[in-house]
């Protein structure tokens, strides 16, 4: 049996901009720097926020990335994104954003217009999944996958569905293409209700408690907002939610075990790569997006 | 309001966010008028300055009293007397405001400080820093071989909008040419380029 590693409270929130109040778990997170989790390099997680109304919509500002994914799924509240290649979109509440930022992007987060005018509770994850080598330069690309088309698994007995980001769950397979092996789920648990998982024993995995409370193989209880980062001893574990319904992102990759050099948004393999990287968002190579 | 300093270092250094209200509101703010001196010659450099708005120049009087100009510094660039600043040395230089100027002021502590609190701060300290040291080699390659044509279209490479803010007499004494061959020069890209 996979065992728990250790249970990471979240840390104190700082805002992103003006529009993302969150907790870091990785690479911030006791032991969950970004070879710990690896292909899993960054995890921002804002936890349920009510923000009041507001005529100017609060966000991120223009920012760049290269070298890796980023993954934006939405629980409470809507998303409007934009970026350099002429690229936007609303990630609404079940919604989950894929964008392969690779070579190189400039993009722009803000809580949606009709959201912001009204406020509201807001609660979202932004996942950075690293990606291999050989495809950091290639193009861009994104995949907006609404919530009616992720794959669902029903569990037997009523237990509750798993939400198949990526990945595969009981031969079903996840919504979203992915460069390297990552298994990315939503697990809706009904209260009491259980689910067991298995991914090779290597595979870097945790979970993140997103509503009601888990334990984890019947152990020591999970609250809401806490990070579970599970051994790599064995491949099975289960999850079960206590007290009321609950909510889980499960995550597990395979890691790429190659060198990371980091700059902010920059994360390459090399310092000459965060150079070259540096270099070229300076010199507008990043194209080109109004803030 | 966002200071021209926190900016920089958000939009350009891309300090995180979490680390960003820790740098920003570490550093104190002058403003000079045109003329003001921040450095003058014998004095002890214990500062760098970034340029919110305006324009600063660092600069040697010679024996005869002629002006040697070996940097402007127009708005987002960083300028120190680096001799004086890192090795304690009094200055040979002067740094003064060309125009109403506004800095922000840090010392090596600070950079120490910011280095530690943010790796991308430490990067992008390292990264400007070298490419400081890569112009200065190209401008001594330059001054040593390179025709004042090639030295003046250098200069507007690197500083575009400075010859409409600035005298000439100012751009002939950093490309080290008297006025009159800065003129000649000027007039040589201006037949050639009748745009």
């Amino acid at each position: 049996m996979r065992t728990v590693e250790i249970i990471v409270p979240p840390r104190e929130p700082h805002f992103v901009g003006d529009g993302f109040r969150v907790h870091n778990f990785i690479p911030g997170g006791y032991r969950l720097d970004m070879k710990r989790m690896d292909p899993f390099i960054m995890l921002d997680y804002n936890s349920r926020h009510y923000f009041p109304p507001s005529e100017k919509p609060r966000g991120v500002g223009v920012h760049p990335h290269r070298g890796f994914e980023t993954v934006t799924v939405a629980y409470k509240g809507r998303v409007a994104h934009y970026d350099s290649s002429g690229g936007g979109g609303v990630i609404d509440e079940g919604d989950v954003q894929w964008m392969t930022a690779a070579s190189g992007i400039l993009h722009k987060e803000y809580h949606e217009e009709s959201f912001s005018k009204e406020g509201g509770d807001f609660q979202m994850i932004q996942l950075w999944v690293n990606l291999p080598a050989k495809y950091k330069m290639s193009e861009p690309k994104y995949q907006a996958i609404s919530n009616g088309e992720i794959t669902k698994y029903a569990l037997p007995d009523g237990a509750g569905t798993i939400e198949i980001i990526a990945g595969e769950y009981r031969g079903v397979k996840g919504t979203a293409s992915t460069f390297s092996p990552v298994h990315m789920m939503n697990a809706k648990l009904e209260k009491g209700g259980s689910a067991e998982f298995s991914f090779p024993a290597h595979f870097n995995t945790g979970l993140l408690v997103v509503e009601g409370s888990i334990k984890v193989n019947g152990g020591e209880e999970v609250p809401t907002d806490h990070f579970v980062l599970l051994e790599n001893n064995d491949t099975d574990f289960s999850i079960q939610a206590v007290g009321e319904n609950a909510l889980v992102m499960v995550l597990s990759g395979d890691p790429l075990n190659e060198p990371i050099a980091a700059h902010g948004p920059f994360v390459m393999n090399s310092r000459e790569e965060i150079i070259e990287a540096i270099e070229d968002f300076n010199t507008g190579k990043f194209g080109h997006l109004e803030d | 309001m966002e200071s021209t300093f926190y900016n920089y270092l958000k939009k350009k250094v891309l300090v995180k966010s979490e680390h960003l209200p820790l740098l920003a509101d570490e550093v104190s703010k002058r403003v000079l008028s045109k003329g003001e001196l921040l450095l003058s010659e014998g004095q002890v450099c214990k500062n760098m300055f970034f340029v919110e708005k305006g324009l600063l120049r660092l600069y040697s009087i010679d024996e005869d009293g002629r002006e040697h100009i070996i940097q402007f510094a127009p708005e987002n660039w960083f300028l120190s007397e680096r001799d004086s600043l890192y090795f304690g040395t009094p200055s040979g230089f002067f740094i003064d405001a060309l125009e109403d100027t506004e800095v922000v002021v840090f010392d090596q502590e600070f950079v120490d400080r910011a280095s530690e609190i943010s790796p991308e701060y430490r990067t992008y300290n390292e990264y400007i820093l070298q490419n400081h040291i890569r112009h200065m080699q190209k401008r001594i390659n330059l001054l040593i071989g390179a025709t004042a044509e090639k030295r003046y279209l250098d200069f507007i490479k690197l500083y575009p909008d400075l010859t409409m803010r600035i005298p000439q007499w100012m751009v002939a004494s950093y490309l080290g040419i008297t006025p009159e061959s800065l003129s000649r020069v000027r007039r040589g890209l201006s037949q050639k380029n009748p745009e």
